[in-house]
């Protein structure tokens, strides 16, 4: 799974989601994309899980890039501590995703095959998503 | 010579809210500079200005811009499309002069199938999707057609090997790889498992 090597903090505060995505708002490399809808953290598990869904579908041909990294550590307490003592453990990583943020890009010759693989790689993600291509209607 | 017509009105109040306001009302806030002329905050019509990006030169349509009672020939530098919506919010025209060669991306679609790659388990890559060329106004064209049915798994298809319409320049190196062949990962195992059962 993807984690960061190290870090500079090993615990970050949640922080706030506002806005839309800054940049990586088109397909760069590929020749479609998942794009995310709305705001959220992803786990790496999930990105793991997204890419896992996608490259069995397209049976190991085409080509993935994953567009997003977790690097922010997310804590949990254990169960039925008491509060306070401090912030509890990291747990696992998450990447901040903001509306527009393109996570997946997809090579693959067949439009509907590659349609499908990225339809299971959305339904792996916890946000809204959607597929858009490198052409662009006006 | 021109592909379309577009009318502009100039005067455009600037800043977010006014842009926001026009394209509330189906205007599209843009801006037109070059030829050494001064630049000019303009409003196009968004039914208008889809219409004129969807002549067969596409993107890189030569447009007759019609702001104020003159007339520029100018072609789309720049497009800006919001994150989400994917809907135009704004474009830069720049004026061109007809009698000189401009340089512009040409964008590359591939045809035809590389039967020989596929056939033995591989499969083909588009690495690059447009070039840079240099051409007179009246001979850009809206895309560059590249031909891959003669691909094999040996050999890449390189900037080089494309064949471009006359008067065209091609401003991209050379050596760079257009499409590339190599075996998928599923062929890469099948090949190995074969070999260790000869073995």
């Amino acid at each position: 799974m993807l984690m960061p090597r190290k870090v500079k903090h090993r615990k970050t505060h949640r922080g706030r989601t506002k806005g839309t995505a800054k940049g990586a708002t088109s397909v760069s490399h590929g020749q479609y994309g998942i794009q995310a809808v709305e705001p959220g953290w992803i786990t790496a598990r999930q990105i793991e899980a997204a890419r896992i869904a996608m490259t069995r579908h397209i049976k190991r041909g085409g080509k993935v890039w994953i567009n997003v990294f977790p690097d922010k550590p997310v804590t949990q307490k254990p169960a039925e501590t008491r509060m306070g003592s401090g912030k509890g453990n990291p747990e696992r990583w998450v990447a901040v995703v903001r509306p527009g943020r393109v996570l997946f890009e997809l090579s693959y010759p067949d439009d509907a095959i590659a349609r499908a693989a990225l339809n299971r790689a959305i339904q792996k993600l916890p946000i809204k998503a959607k597929i858009i291509t490198r052409e662009e209607s006006f | 010579m021109s592909d379309a017509t577009l009318t502009a009105e100039s005067g455009r109040q600037t800043g977010t809210s006014a842009s926001r306001r026009a394209r509330h009302d189906r205007q599209l806030p843009g801006v037109v500079y070059g030829a050494g002329k001064d630049s000019i905050a303009i409003t196009v019509d968004k039914k208008d200005f889809r219409l004129a990006m969807s002549t067969e030169a596409g993107i890189n349509a030569v447009i007759d811009l019609q702001v104020d009672g003159g007339s520029d020939q100018v072609i789309v530098r720049e497009v800006q499309r919001h994150p989400v919506r994917r809907d135009v919010i704004h474009v830069d025209f720049m004026r061109i002069d007809p009698t000189r060669p401009i340089e512009l991306d040409v964008p590359l679609h591939l045809v035809g199938e590389a039967k020989k790659v596929t056939v033995n388990g591989g499969m083909t890559e588009q690495r690059l999707n447009r070039i840079r060329v240099r051409a007179a106004a009246d001979r850009i064209p809206g895309k560059i057609e590249v031909d891959i049915s003669e691909m094999t798994l040996e050999r890449s298809l390189l900037v080089k090997d494309l064949n471009l319409p006359e008067g065209l320049v091609c401003l991209t190196s050379p050596q760079l790889a257009v499409v590339t062949a190599e075996l998928t990962r599923a062929a890469v195992v099948a090949r190995r498992a074969g070999d260790t059962e000869e073995s």
